[in-house]
């Protein structure tokens, strides 16, 4: 056994996705959003957050997949990015929180399409579930090109 | 939270930066002395102790380079401080650079980058080729009636210091003073601080008397200018005898003295050059009064990272919306017909009203710094580019104290630096060009600071030879950013703003040193982001003013909230000169602009909704307002749904996703949880300009 990594497990469009436990500042129910004009396609707007001013983030629109009518779970989870930006995720539901073993990892996104390759880490096979989960590197999730604005 | 080595990094620097600038300003006190022909050892010997300390840091932080250079410079000074090299404008000029290394030094180490720095490789090369010089030892003591008892325990600092005084042609004292022993450390300082006035208290022994088993006896052995009256008058007192030391009248011969000369004539202590390990002496240097202190702060301030200060002021945003909710709390028990209760929640909400207040107006207080970090950074500028481009610059400031918010002091120092260097490039003509015309040949440039109720207001001024207008034109005409047709209409006032237009400058050779690519117009938006304004006025042969208008604090500003499709968004008042109903009728286009005529004037229309292409709510049927902004002598007209009213707000800034939409300067917690966002008149302004001149040109295309 080598050493455990914990990754935190979101549901998108029938997916499991899982991002790792230490990236994420903050589980919380999405406070109002106010949309900010000509900002990149991927951002939703800005929100206040205990005095904290976050940038939103659709996950959905940010991995190209179809937008969610009206997901009855959605969160918003907090996480860090470059140059003292914080940002929050939107995704559908947050389901639970999973222990990888090293085994249980595959570090490569060779076996994924393209359009979410940039923001994928890896696989994760858990033997105690069925589903494979994508692993999602948050901080390249977070990183948004000048091109892409 | 950061670990505490993080914390630990992060007070080396700011502790690193605050020493530099001390150097710095040491620095150029020493340069103005050593220009009035006068020398301030204390300088000297300040100089070297912020060097000494950098030293120290830099050891316990294993910056390598820091610690390199300290050291050599540190050799410098000591030579300095001890008379063995001669301070010469060449020396300073030196340690001048070195200011500049440093604050390479602390990128280069912020960035975590090992590689080696040329700049001090170069640097320390040249301070080792000024190596610790050799002055020739004077006679010492041999012109004045010294005690050699005295003489014998002098310090070599103190040695050469005597030695200065007397070639300076000052005359010594002696001041016999009686201290009272349990208040001797503070008394001494005192004593040395007043003496400061009139000259320096070279050293000091006590003299094995006393008047009683509590006080000491010393003697002080002091230079000044001044007669012995007048040294009575200031310092004279009950515990306080003041003699002149008398000169010899023979040299060789100590006639009057209680203690013979010893053989040798006078100068006992040999001047060699000190022991390895003569650093020893920095720790002699402070008199014992301070080595008691130092155990103990003796300073009153603390260091505090502005982002603390920032929670706070979003503490004081959260407590606004709190105060909200008490108010209507208060209508709500007064709908209920409880109206004892309701007048005293209305007590309570009056009372916390004003304690916040109070509370804001004390962090705002907080946050403010002097000017004079500022201006003491482009005095070093001016003087090196006044020598580079050989122009005489003389550099007057006043208002160094005016207190301003310390983000905002950050951003200035990048467009007064430009301003100064274009002073001096552009505006200051030649000696031979300024004799011609009567005016001295040095020039000068005045900075001003003063406060103007919630403004600061930055005047750099030059007695140059002003903007020659004409020059600008056919500049803006040429780069097509004005018709020649037009130029018939405009002002000499609006000739002059041509200058913040990009690609326009009074050079056809861009100096060496203003040019570089950005102009005034780079400098103008840099400002509008710290929402400052600024203007120009210049009289040809007599000079050019630029005045700079700046808000007090970033962190509140008063607001004009407003609806646009249905979002709210704030416009800061200072930028707003009125509202008014729409009218669409009397809507008119010129040049694809959509204008309206008010009092005689045009006024550019900004339709809000469309520009930042929110989702319009269909037409509106209400009634519209415009919200005219006014930013220097451009005005614009923004149309809005409703104007909500004025508040007080916390400006936050956007996050870095966001730096491209140059619109909008930042957004605001609008107290039901929603933020709003701030929009930026004066971007909004070049956009409707921009995109009019597009369309104009789509228009002459027959696009």
């Amino acid at each position: 056994m080598g050493p455990v990594r914990e990754f935190l497990v979101l549901a998108l469009g029938g997916d499991d996705y899982g991002v790792e436990l230490t990236s994420i500042r903050e589980i919380l129910n999405p406070p109002p959003i106010t949309p900010v004009p000509r900002a990149n396609k991927a951002i939703l707007g800005v929100c206040s957050v205990r005095g904290l001013l976050v940038t939103v983030l659709d996950l959905r629109r940010r991995l190209d997949l179809e937008p969610n009518s009206a997901p009855k779970r959605r969160r918003l989870l907090l996480t860090n990015g470059a140059r003292d930006e914080v940002f929050g995720i939107i995704v559908d539901e947050v389901r639970q929180v999973v222990r990888l073993t090293e085994s249980e990892l595959e570090l490569s996104s060779a076996v994924l399409g393209d359009d979410v390759a940039d923001h994928v880490l890896g696989i994760g096979r858990p033997q105690s579930a069925q589903n494979v989960i994508i692993l999602l590197d948050l901080s390249r999730v977070v990183a948004l090109s000048p091109e892409e604005k | 939270m950061a670990d505490p080595g993080e914390r630990a990094r992060e007070e080396f620097f700011t502790e690193a930066q605050e020493i530099v600038e001390a150097f710095s300003r040491n620095l150029l006190s020493l340069d103005a002395t050593l220009k009035a022909g006068g020398d301030d050892p204390s300088l000297v010997n300040e100089a070297f102790r912020a060097v000494h300390t950098l030293k120290g840091l830099a050891g316990l932080f294993g910056a390598s380079k820091m610690g390199m250079l300290s050291h050599r410079l540190e050799d410098v000074l000591d030579a300095l401080r001890l008379g063995r090299m001669h301070l010469s404008p060449q020396v300073l000029d030196t340690l001048f650079s070195a200011v500049d290394v440093y604050a390479q030094i602390l990128v280069a180490e912020k960035e975590g980058s090992e590689a080696p720095l040329a700049a001090v490789d170069d640097l320390c090369a040249v301070l080792d080729a000024l190596g610790s010089g050799g002055v020739p030892a004077g006679q010492l003591g041999s012109s004045y009636e010294l005690d050699p008892g005295l003489l014998a325990v002098l310090t070599e600092y103190e040695e050469h210091r005597l030695r200065a005084n007397i070639e300076h042609g000052l005359a010594l004292y002696r001041l016999r003073v009686q201290f009272d022993l349990a208040t001797i450390d503070r008394a001494l300082e005192e004593i040395k601080e007043r003496a400061k006035r009139h000259g320096e208290i070279i050293t000091y022994l006590p003299t094995g008397e006393s008047a009683s088993p509590d006080t000491i006896e010393l003697d002080l052995l002091m230079a000044s200018r001044d007669d012995l009256a007048t040294l009575i008058g200031t310092l004279g007192a009950d515990h306080v005898v003041i003699e002149a030391v008398p000169r010899r009248r023979r040299p060789s011969l100590a006639a009057g003295t209680l203690h013979p000369p010893p053989p040798g004539g006078g100068t006992l202590v040999s001047l060699a050059p000190p022991a390895p390990g003569a650093e020893a002496l920095v720790e002699e240097e402070p008199a014992p009064a301070e080595h008691a202190a130092s155990l103990k702060s003796v300073t009153q301030t603390v260091r505090v990272d502005i982002k603390k200060l920032d929670h706070l002021m979003n503490i004081v945003g959260e407590l606004s919306i709190v105060r909200g909710v008490l108010s209507r709390l208060s209508e709500r028990v007064r709908a209920d017909g409880q109206r004892q209760l309701s007048a005293e929640i209305l007590r309570v909400h009056r009372n916390f009203d004003r304690r916040l207040g109070e509370l804001r107006d004390a962090i705002l207080e907080v946050r403010m710094v002097p000017l004079g970090q500022v201006f003491d950074r482009l005095a070093r500028v001016v003087r090196q580019i006044s020598r580079d481009v050989g122009k005489e610059i003389r550099l007057v400031i006043t208002g160094a104290e005016t207190e301003i918010d310390k983000l905002i002091v950050e951003e200035l120092s990048d467009p007064l630096m430009h301003m100064i260097r274009n002073a001096i490039d552009h505006g200051i003509e030649s000696a031979e060009v300024r004799e011609r015309a009567g005016k001295p040949p040095a020039g000068t440039i005045a900075l001003n600071a003063y406060q103007k109720g919630n403004h600061v207001m930055i005047e750099i001024e030059d007695d140059g030879g002003g903007i020659d207008e004409e020059a600008l034109l056919e500049k803006a005409v040429a780069f097509g950013r004005i018709a020649r047709a037009e130029a018939h209409d405009l002002s000499r006032q609006e000739l002059l703003g041509l200058i913040f237009t990009p690609g326009v400058s009074t050079r056809d050779e861009p100096g060496d040193f203003s040019g570089r690519g950005v102009g005034m117009d780079v400098v103008k938006t840099n400002l509008g982001k710290i929402g400052g304004v600024i203007d120009v006025h210049s009289e040809r042969g007599i000079g050019t003013k630029m005045t700079i208008t700046l808000p007090i604090t970033l962190a509140i500003v008063n607001a004009l909230l407003v609806r646009v499709a249905g979002q709210v968004f704030a416009i800061a008042v200072s930028s707003v000169s009125e509202a008014i109903v729409f009218d669409p009728r009397k809507l008119k286009r010129i040049d694809g602009r959509e204008v309206i005529s008010l009092r005689g004037k045009t006024l550019p229309i900004c339709r809000l909704d469309a520009v930042l292409a929110l989702a319009s709510e269909g037409p509106s049927e209400g009634r519209r307002y415009v919200v005219v902004t006014s930013l220097g002598a451009r005005r614009l007209g923004l149309v809005v749904d409703a104007v909500l009213g004025q508040e007080d707000i916390v400006i936050k800034a956007l996050g870095a996703s966001f730096d491209d939409i140059r619109c909008l300067s930042g957004a605001t917690e609008l107290g039901d949880q929603r933020v709003g966002l701030v929009l930026d008149p004066a971007a909004l302004l070049e956009e409707v300009l921009a995109s009019a001149e597009t369309a104009a040109l789509g228009a002459a295309l027959g696009g």
